[in-house]
């Protein structure tokens, strides 16, 4: 019994050791990162200061003057915010058919838009260019961007909306048709209200993987509607030049989603498993 | 009549954007991998617009086949996408194991421990290539450093410092090397991903069946053969479902590699069709051909292996 007692404490003290241990290992570089940040680029590359330095604000005042953060920032925020919505625009019906009529060819439907999740985007790179530029003349526009964004996650946005349906008892569905709701009032009045929490993740992790969409974004614009992975990408100094103000633009460039992706943290597993784990 | 009509409807739209997105840049790229098509040439102008009367067949395949990068990149995806997945699964294993308990502030932890799932793809590059890993600069050349000076101050001692002596002197590890750069990718895509692992794992083992433990327990079985017998059997399906979701990010892993090991002959099969397709967009297309047969191969694989899990 002495033994149990005493195993019992030492784990008590040893696992959440170890798992605060771990959890800090993983955020360590995240944390380097904003810590660099506030330090100017001659400090950042002299080991004398590596923990002892005077911090200064600096690298964040000088961004817009180094890097028209404000101008990538802005787009990314209005692309990502327009893709999401019209991938739900298009998704909460396709859904909603889907999981509440569904057809004998709706399983097949499903893993055929997930399929297109993996064909290999540089394989398109090419046409897609030569279509947007030299055809449509669409290159480098926000609308662009926004319907890219909103066709690459299209396929995991109705997944996820899906396996929330689903979970929606049918019957009150259909007891809202014996009343003689439209579709588009069950969609409206029943479905939305009931489904809320899902469609909110799925809106929230969308907007998460248009923000750091990074190979369409980069390759599909040159300057107008170019997003922060764009800056990112197009500003990664030559080595150990600018780390101060590097760190101060990378971390204004995933501070937003940063924070945004522990809110919603509850629900990435649920959406991105597709309910399958629960 | 109305009944099936709606619910077609309503998906219409998405499917058919789909189909727009899927089919209609694909089928340009298989045209461009049969004819004759660069974006620059001197001597052959005819070549740079696309036409049928610079039709060449299978020739593209062939010049991409013999093109010593193709099998290069090829390995280097399969090590690259290989190495990602099985790091993660086994450190989101141990780790969720680990972490899955109740203690004060489990909260945070979880939240400290997601955070690099939400960095967008080119930081995560900058931030290691540069901050981390550098072998000046970065905390692995300051690190290499501290090392070597602990060692000398060690060597003057009496005993040990005969023991010291033996030691090299360490030298950081460049990795903006080619093969050395590929090691750069796995470590920081592993960084970001394992914590997704995590996540699914612990939401598994929540819902395992304690009663079945304790039986076993009463049973006589080891804490060992409780984890083999009944929790792996029991996150089988938590693993398969990431290592899917990985293997669709990953196939097409770009902006780390090209960040990393730009110019260095680092390559994967995404990044070798971006640099054929600087010029010669004919080979560009037929290696996109390949790519998009070989994630073909993998997809029905594995939907095969997780799709139909998913629907019940």
């Amino acid at each position: 019994m002495a033994t149990i007692t005493q195993n019992s404490r030492l784990s008590n003290v040893l696992w959440p050791t170890v798992a605060w241990l771990i959890a800090l290992i993983f955020f360590f570089p995240i944390f380097w990162l904003v810590f660099t940040s506030f330090k100017t680029d001659q400090d950042a590359v002299n080991p004398e200061f590596l923990f002892r330095f005077t911090p200064t604000l600096e690298n964040y005042t000088n961004m817009t003057q180094n890097y028209d953060y404000w101008k990538f920032a802005t787009n990314s925020v209005i692309t990502s915010t327009f893709a999401t919505l019209f991938a739900l625009i298009v998704g909460v019906p396709a859904a909603y058919a889907m999981a509440f009529n569904p057809s004998r060819h709706t399983k097949d439907i499903l893993m055929w838009m997930l399929s297109t999740k993996m064909l290999p985007a540089a394989a398109v790179l090419y046409p897609m260019t030569f279509l947007t530029k030299n055809m449509l003349g669409i290159y480098d526009t926000h609308f662009l961007v926004i319907l890219v964004l909103c066709l690459v996650n299209l396929p995991i946005v109705i997944w996820m909306l899906f396996t929330y349906f689903k979970e929606i008892p049918k019957e009150i569905i259909e007891a809202g048709k014996m009343d003689g709701v439209s579709t588009w009032g069950e969609i409206k009045d029943i479905l939305i209200p009931l489904a809320w929490g899902g469609i909110t993740s799925t809106a929230l992790l969308t907007f998460i993987f248009c923000w750091n969409e990074a190979y369409w974004t980069v390759r599909l614009t040159t300057f107008n509607a170019s997003t922060l992975s764009t800056l990112i990408e197009g500003n990664r100094a030559p080595e150990g030049l600018f780390f101060g103000r590097l760190s101060a633009v990378s971390t204004a460039a995933i501070a937003p989603i940063v924070v945004l992706g522990w809110f919603c943290q509850k629900q990435l597993v649920a959406g991105l498993t597709f309910g399958a784990v629960k | 009549m109305a009944d099936r009509t709606l619910p077609k409807l309503l998906q219409t739209p998405a499917v058919i954007l789909l189909l727009i997105w899927m089919i209609v840049p694909l089928s340009m790229t298989l045209y461009f991998s049969f004819i004759r098509y660069v974006l620059s040439s001197t001597n052959r102008p005819e070549w740079t617009t696309p036409a049928l009367s610079n039709w060449r067949g299978f020739g593209n395949y062939g010049y991409v086949l013999k093109a010593k990068d193709f099998l290069f990149a090829i390995q280097n995806s399969v090590l690259i996408v290989g190495s990602i997945l099985i790091l993660t699964v086994l450190l989101g294993l141990a780790i969720a194991v680990l972490v899955n308990r109740n203690f004060p502030g489990r909260g945070i932890v979880r939240v400290l421990l997601i955070s690099p799932f939400f960095v967008m793809p080119a930081v995560n590059a900058v931030l290691w290539i540069n901050m981390i890993l550098d072998p000046v600069l970065g905390l692995q050349g300051l690190a290499v450093g501290g090392l070597n000076s602990l060692i000398d101050g060690l060597r003057d001692f009496p005993v040990l410092g005969y023991f010291f002596n033996l030691w090299p002197t360490l030298e950081p590890i460049s990795f903006r090397a080619t093969q050395t750069s590929a090691y750069a990718v796995i470590m920081m895509v592993t960084w970001q991903w394992t914590p997704f692992a995590v996540l699914i794992f612990m939401t598994s083992l929540q819902s395992e069946d304690e009663s079945q433990k304790e039986a076993a327990t009463l049973d006589g079985a080891s804490n060992w053969s409780k984890f083999i017998n009944l929790t792996v059997p029991h996150l089988g399906r938590p693993i398969a479902i990431v290592i899917m979701i990985q293997s669709i990010f990953h196939l097409s892993l770009y902006a780390e590699i090209e960040i990393v090991s730009r110019g260095n002959g680092n390559k994967n099969l995404p990044y070798l069709i971006g640099e054929f397709a600087n010029n010669n967009i004919g080979a560009a297309s037929a290696t996109g051909i390949f790519a998009v047969i070989l994630a073909n191969i993998i997809a029905i694989f594995l939907l095969r292996m997780v799709g139909k899990t998913l629907m019940d």
